[in-house]
């Protein structure tokens, strides 16, 4: 969470982070987040901020 | 509801996860062959389009496809079971299609480099070509001898052309002389040419095949008129020449295809009318019907019950036959019914010609002489029947000549045979060694489908009536592909795997070879000191069982088939969808104790232990699945919640909404118009009530199958009534005879953890035995000496495993390759077809040193299978095991990216990147080494604990048992007796006894421990009793510290004294004092502190207990009323006996829930105990003079104990196991074991099981001497460390600590133990100082591996 | 635009998820390709630094999962 606010603070979206739990035996589930998380980071475009050259300019 | 191959893998996460094949007996086609032709094989094939491929499986047998798919009778079609659907196949229509659609001389016939011996063949038939055939494939070149102008033999002039064109003939003739076998027409044996000449011109072996050439006479006068022609030899005439003097009216005797032939070729010939006379009636014909029926439309004549008497001749010439009617009378040798003459009943027939056609034999007028060849009265050569050997060495006879006028499929297998047979003799070998005939009992074959559709077979296209006149254009004109293709696919491959081979072609990897296919039983001698008999169960199966419709409701499914529908491998995907309509189920039922706990309908009168607890499962993973939408309910008597968690489960499932209905179901009906089904059933309270369902599960039982009973009683194993193995309480794995243990559901009824702990049980016992024998039979692998890295340029080594078409089939391998190569510090990229082969690993290991190479990467499978495989590699050839790092472009790209071949190859890229810029970083790890003290420590002396101690000891091991009473026993002590009537004081006082008396056992009475030190391999533990301390040293130590009966404070407990516990009650009844006599009633409360909120979980043992109790008293008091009080009774497995037991002894049962409790007065003297009865509906007052609670077993959950070994416990106290169903008697610090109550409440038999399974997982550690500790642990850096702690706090393994406050260097800074550290990096990532590295994983590395995407 | 694909970064439990994705390969079940996964030992060793490090790399999105 914390993590997430900070990401926040930074001008980088929420939604860049996610996190879960799938245990081994859950292969429907583990699909289920993957799909999910892709559409979700598709759905908020390219990452347009914090990486590496603009970076250099902080 | 899926369709599966005869190849198949079990299911996704079988192990071996490797594919299977299924096979039963061969197909009966197979088997009526007389070549023994692989039918189903060449059907498969041509189903498939894959002509040539049948044709490989023909000419293994077979030389001449297209002649025997013309002419062969066809046995295998009588043998067909496609017969029980509607018609056989047309085989040898197919045969005939595959030789129609490749020609056979393309085909490569594999041959054996070319001896130096020659053999000579007598006869160019079936018999002669086959033998030429086989030989030349073994390397054995032959000459054929041909008495006649053309090869061929009957084949040739026996069949017309009609039916078989002699161009086919010819063609496959060369397949023959293609393999370079020569043959001499025209060249007779006879006083030129004889067999002693033949051997005398060099000829190794001689093979006489000259066939059944010679007609059969009619025996009746007038047969030597001019005008009689015997049938065969007429053929012959017509075959060589093309016609033959023919009569204008022609009489044909006989009914075979002989006489079919003559009269067919006789109709193309011109004769004005031919007539064949038959003495039986067209039923007994032995011609084939369509060659009948073929000859009828052609226009011949068939006079059926009537033989010829005389043929009348004027002038020398035929004028004529005069026959006789026939009867036909009883059936005869053959079967066939016996013609009898009518008298007085002659005709004459108006004919010029008459053609007897009633058999023949062999012509024997050029081997009469020869010497050691004798005959049989049937004028055929007596021969061996298996291996057609004379009396004289090298001469061999077989085919017609041998079995009289037989088919052509039958002489083309005795050349095959004669082949076999004069190979071993040129060999020396033994000719007649392992080839007598298979039997057969009663064959196995694959279930005719339920769903096949009537098909009519297919008929092959004829030439027009029209064109067939006055010539021998062929008239079968063969099946176009398609037809023939449609016709293939009836077949329903009886014996599954067909034999094809196409699997061996296939398989890129070599793993399935024709051994393989050709695997069998075998029978191994194995000289062993003890058995494990772990035979599991079968599930119930209750098609028979017309009540629930398993038979007519598709939508009545098992509990198993509804696992494998919940199932990610299973056939739907795990999408829950019924059978009838795929629809997803709205509303599903389960019915409980199908084939459990019923004497009238199955006969198992024992509860199946686990039914409860998986349909409870089953429907919360349904409606996980399938939404909150699903209903789910549950049909049940009494619900068995009584495993470790099981009740927190059931009350969740409760919360979730899944319905639970204790209820008798007594009809489903389906409704009319859908496929629903109704349920109409009997509440508690008698009310009836009826809901309808989508989908109905039967929770099926366990039973033991019937060749598991068959296997103990052959073992001389005794089992129960319930056809489990019969054991003791107190000897729980141990069967009726010595040496044979036992484990597992055939044990008892049992779920996985229990089943765990039997195994584990048994080992130890076995081990026990066995100690003696420990290690004589163990292989050590030779160590390859590490060579340093440090210092060195990283030269990586990248290969990348196609996995056959796994990978290849989508990632661009090359690709990924070339693109390795171009990466830094990479040295040298491969691909290798299957990276885990042994033929890879060994050349690897030869490339890893050739190029000196210090990491490897391996783009393959999953590390998590193959990880060890590939480090055992780089061990192999010198390198540290940790410079290893391993890509998953299978399981993680190639499996699940199928459609995006580009991406998929883009991301196998990226993924090897990363893994490479990772390696580079990786350095040599050490692991640590560590000798395990060989000692015990087990805390606690009662019963789990006494046998854990024992098994130890017994398997060598000093062991330290510790009790902190001045007693051994524990509960036991207070317990009377057992479910099965066994006596416990007296059991125990033995166990105590061996204890006592084992020298490895140091018994340490009021003892308690102080202090614990150290880690797994080396505790030290710090023992106090009460005047002294003592530090023991000690490899594992072993949690047997028990639990302990509630002291209830409900139901006026101590109010009177006639107010017990269940142990209070044991004790009374071992005194067998007054206060167990002269009853008028006792009552039993049930669940006293147990299933409440306060303590969600079944104490297990009360219900057996209070049953087993309550009989007691019922023998001393048979006259009072006993009540047991109760929420579900919970005697699972045969403990079901004894509530059937106490039931007809007459002991009340009376059912009550949590919210109304039954309510005790203790005033007066008097007990009373109310109770509001469930079927009665009303409040029932019972006055009694004895109560006793069943209270609840509470562990004693010791915290300070718990902390000196890091164990976790529950929050009811026990102590937390490693794995509920894998590691029930360890816990996850390593070196650290559990049994007994301390786990769970468990009865006598079960704390024996687990006491004896503790040991014998400890003793897998200890047996080990040394350990090896993971290289992938964290470190300290004590020179950044700030020693704040958080480590030491966060640690769940208590693996850092300080450095002593007066160490000479360092002090006060954390350091890890990498014998305790699990490698998890939790401390990494909390140090706030960045000291902590973790060795395989540290922050570079990962960084590395970021900055790589 | 139109064929920008997101690239996101999955640190992954060996023991938890890691294994959940092997068996999904297993059962040959099919998810998007954009996710390139970093095995770590357990999720308690994901560190913040990852996860910004990686976005600070390029990717389009971080996923933990234990």
């Amino acid at each position: 969470m914390l993590l997430s606010n900070l990401l926040e603070y930074m001008g980088i979206e929420r939604n860049r982070l996610h996190m879960s739990w799938v245990s081994s035996a859950e292969a429907t589930k583990f699909i289920d987040v993957v799909t999910e998380v892709t559409e979700a980071v598709r759905a908020l475009g390219p990452n347009k901020y914090f990486i590496k050259d603009q970076a250099k300019v902080a | 509801m899926g369709d599966r191959r005869a190849t198949y893998k079990r299911y996704a996460q079988a192990i071996p996860g490797a594919f299977a094949i299924q096979k039963v007996d061969k197909a009966p086609c197979r088997l009526a062959c007389p070549a023994g032709l692989n039918v189903q094989g060449y059907v498969q094939m041509v189903k498939e389009g894959k002509y040539k491929e049948a044709l490989e499986l023909i000419m293994e047998d077979l030389p001449l496809p297209g002649v025997l798919g013309r002419v062969c009778p066809h046995g295998c079609e009588d043998a067909c079971r496609r017969c029980e659907v509607d018609q056989p196949l047309a085989i040898r229509d197919l045969k005939r299609l595959a030789a129609d659609q490749f020609d056979a001389r393309e085909i490569e016939i594999e041959c054996a480099p070319e001896r130096p011996e020659k053999v000579a063949i007598i006869g160019s038939g079936p018999a002669g070509l086959s033998a030429a055939y086989q030989l030349a494939r073994r390397g054995v070149k032959s000459v054929i001898y041909e008495a006649l102008s053309q090869a061929g033999g009957m084949l040739r002039v026996g069949i017309p052309d009609h039916r078989l064109p002699p161009e086919i003939l010819d063609q496959e003739i060369e397949v023959i002389t293609n393999l370079g076998v020569e043959i001499k027409v025209n060249t007779p044996l006879g006083p030129d040419l004889t067999v002693d000449d033949l051997f005398d011109q060099g000829y190794k072996a001689v093979y006489l095949a000259v066939g059944a050439h010679k007609g059969i006479g009619l025996n009746i006068p007038g047969e030597k008129a001019k005008g009689v022609r015997q049938g065969v030899e007429w053929l012959r005439q017509v075959n060589l020449d093309g016609s033959a003097p023919l009569g204008k009216r022609v009489a044909i005797i006989g009914g075979g295809n002989v006489a079919i032939d003559v009269a067919r070729s006789a109709v193309r010939l011109g004769a004005e009318s031919v007539q064949v006379i038959y003495r039986r009636t067209r039923a007994e014909m032995p011609a084939w019907e369509e060659e009948i029926q073929a000859a009828e439309a052609e226009g011949v004549e068939f006079v059926y019950l009537t033989a010829p008497q005389e043929i009348l001749v004027d002038n020398g010439k035929v004028d004529g036959l005069r026959c006789i009617r026939m009867d036909l009378g009883g059936a005869d040798s053959s079967g066939r019914r016996r013609p009898i003459p009518l008298p007085g009943s002659e005709i004459d027939l108006d004919v010029d010609m008459v053609v007897p056609a009633i058999g023949q034999r062999p012509d024997l007028s050029a081997i009469e002489a020869v010497s050691g060849l004798e005959f049989t009265r049937w004028s055929t050569a007596d021969v061996d029947p298996v291996t057609f050997a004379t009396g004289r060495p090298g001469l061999f006879a077989g085919g017609d000549l041998q079995s009289g006028p037989w088919v052509a499929i039958g002489a083309i297998a005795a050349g095959k045979e004669a082949a076999e047979s004069i190979e071993r003799y040129l060999d020396n070998a033994d000719l007649a060694a392992g080839r007598e005939p298979r039997e057969y009992g009663a064959p196995v074959y694959r279930p005719i489908p339920a769903d096949a559709v009537v098909t009519a077979r297919a008929k092959m296209p004829e030439l027009a009536l029209a064109e067939r006149e006055g010539n021998f254009r062929e008239v079968e004109l063969g099946y176009a592909a398609a037809e023939g293709q449609a016709e293939a696919g009836r077949c329903i491959n009886c014996a599954y795997c067909c034999e094809c081979y196409q699997c061996v072609e296939v398989c890129g990897a070599g793993a399935v070879t024709l051994e393989t296919h050709a695997q069998e039983r075998e029978l191994v001698d194995l000289q062993v000191g003890s058995v494990i008999l772990a035979p599991g169960f079968t599930p119930y199966d209750p098609s028979g069982l017309d009540f629930y419709g398993f038979d007519e409701h598709p939508n009545v499914i098992t509990s198993m088939q509804f696992e494998r529908l919940l199932s990610a491998s299973g056939p739907t995907e795990g999408h829950v969808v019924r059978p009838s309509d795929h629809k997803e189920p709205q509303r599903i039922a389960w019915f409980q104790c199908v084939g459990s706990r019923d004497q009238n309908r199955c006969n198992n009168s024992y509860c199946s232990s686990v039914c409860c607890m998986y349909a409870i499962k089953e429907a919360v993973i349904a409606k996980e699945h399938a939404g909150d939408g699903l209903d789910c309910a549950i049909f049940y008597m009494d619900m068995r919640t009584y495993g470790k968690e099981f009740e927190r489960y059931y009350e969740g499932a409760k919360q979730q909404g899944i319905r639970f209905l204790r209820s008798k179901v007594h009809t489903i009906d389906p409704v009319p118009g859908s496929d629903d089904l109704e349920v109409r059933y009997v509440n508690e309270d008698g009310s009836l009530a009826s809901e309808v369902f989508d989908l109905i599960v039967l929770s099926v039982g366990l039973e033991t199958n019937p060749e598991v009973v068959a296997l103990a009683q052959s073992m001389g194993v005794g089992v129960t009534d319930g056809n489990f193995c019969q054991t003791d309480t107190f000897a729980p794995v141990t069967t009726t005879r010595e040496g044979i243990f036992v484990c597992g559901a055939f044990q008892g009824p049992k779920d996985i953890p229990t089943a765990v702990v039997d195994a584990s049980a048994a080992a130890a016992a076995s081990g026990e035995l066995l100690s003696l024998a420990r290690n004589t039979e163990t292989r050590t692998a030779e160590v390859v000496p590490e060579t340093s890295v440090i210092g060195q340029r990283p030269r990586v080594g990248v290969f990348v495993c196609r996995c056959g078409i796994n990978i290849a089939g989508v990632v661009d391998v090359p690709a990924v390759r070339d693109y390795a190569a171009t990466l830094p510090f990479v040295e040298y990229v491969n691909d290798n077809m299957y990276s885990c082969s042994q033929d890879t690993q060994e050349e690897m290991t030869a490339l890893i040193k050739e190029k000196g190479l210090n990491r490897v990467v391996v783009a393959a499978c999953t590390p998590k299978t193959h990880e060890p495989l590939f480090q055992e590699t780089l061990l192999n050839a010198g390198l540290n095991k940790y410079l290893f790092e391993m890509v998953n472009i299978r399981n993680q790209d190639s499996w699940v990216h199928k459609n995006n071949p580009e991406i998929a190859t883009g991301k196998a890229k990226d993924l090897v990147r990363m893994a490479i810029d990772k390696v580079i970083l990786k350095e040599a790890l050490a692991e640590t080494e560590l000798n395990v003290t060989q000692a015990a420590l087990v805390v606690g002396g009662g019963i789990a604990g006494m046998t854990a101690s024992l098994s130890l000891a017994r398997q060598g091991y000093p062991t330290h048992l510790v009790e902190r009473t001045d007693r051994l026993g524990g509960q036991a002590l207070s317990l009377f007796r057992t479910w099965k009537g066994e006596l416990i004081q007296h059991q125990l006082a033995e166990l105590v006894a061996e204890v006592k008396a084992e020298p490895k056992v140091t018994v340490h009475l009021n003892t308690e421990l102080t202090a614990v030190d150290g880690f797994v391999g080396n505790f030290n533990t710090t023992l106090t009793n009460g005047t002294g301390e003592e530090t023991i040293e000690h490899g594992v130590t072993l949690m047997a510290t028990g639990a302990h009966e509630l002291v209830p404070s409900e139901y006026a407990y101590g109010e009177d004294d006639r107010i017990v516990t269940s142990l209070e009650l044991d004790r009374r009844l071992r005194a067998d004092d007054d206060t167990v006599k002269n009853l008028a009633t006792a009552v039993f409360i049930q669940c006293v502190g147990s299933r409440e909120p306060e303590r969600p979980y079944c104490s297990r043992v009360c219900c057996t207990h209070a049953i087993e109790n309550a009989l007691a008293l019922r023998e001393r008091n048979p006259e009072a009323n006993i009540y047991i009080l109760n929420r579900d009774i919970r005697t699972y497995g045969e403990r079901e006996l004894i509530y059937t037991k106490a039931r007809e002894a007459g002991i009340i049962f009376i059912r009550f829930d949590v919210g109304h409790k039954p309510s005790i007065s203790a005033a007066d003297g008097k007990i009373t105990v109310r109770v509001t009865d469930h079927i009665l509906g009303r409040p029932v007052e019972i006055e009694t003079d004895l109560l006793s609670l069943s209270a609840a077993v509470v562990p004693y959950a010791d915290e300070q104990l718990a902390q000196f070994y890091k164990l976790p416990l529950n929050a009811d106290g026990f102590f937390v196991e490693r794995h509920a169903k894998l590691g029930p008697s360890e816990f996850a610090t390593d070196g650290v074991f559990l049994c007994g109550l301390a786990h769970y409440p468990k009865s006598i038999d079960e704390s024996i099981s687990q006491g004896k399974a503790a040991a014998s997982r400890a003793v897998t550690l200890l047996a080990q001497e040394r350990i090896f500790t993971s290289g992938e642990v964290a470190q300290v850096d004590p020179m950044l460390c700030s020693s704040c702690g958080v480590c030491v706090s966060v640690c769940p393994y208590s693996a850092p600590s300080f450095i002593e406050a007066d160490a000479r260097m360092f002090a006060g800074k954390a350091t890890i133990n990498a014998a305790l550290c699990k490698g998890c990096g939790l401390c990494v990532a909390s140090c706030r100082s960045g000291a902590i590295h973790h060795k395989g994983f540290d922050n570079n590395q990962i960084f590395a591996m970021i900055d790589a995407i | 635009m139109s064929d920008w694909e997101p690239k996101i970064v999955a640190f992954l439990c060996n023991w938890c998820s890691y294994g959940a994705a092997d068996l999904a390969g297993v059962s040959r079940l099919q998810y998007p390709p954009n996710i390139r996964v970093i095995r770590i030992p357990c999720t308690g060793r994901m560190s913040p630094k990852f996860a910004l490090s990686a976005l600070r790399n390029g990717a389009d999105g971080v996923w933990v999962s234990g």
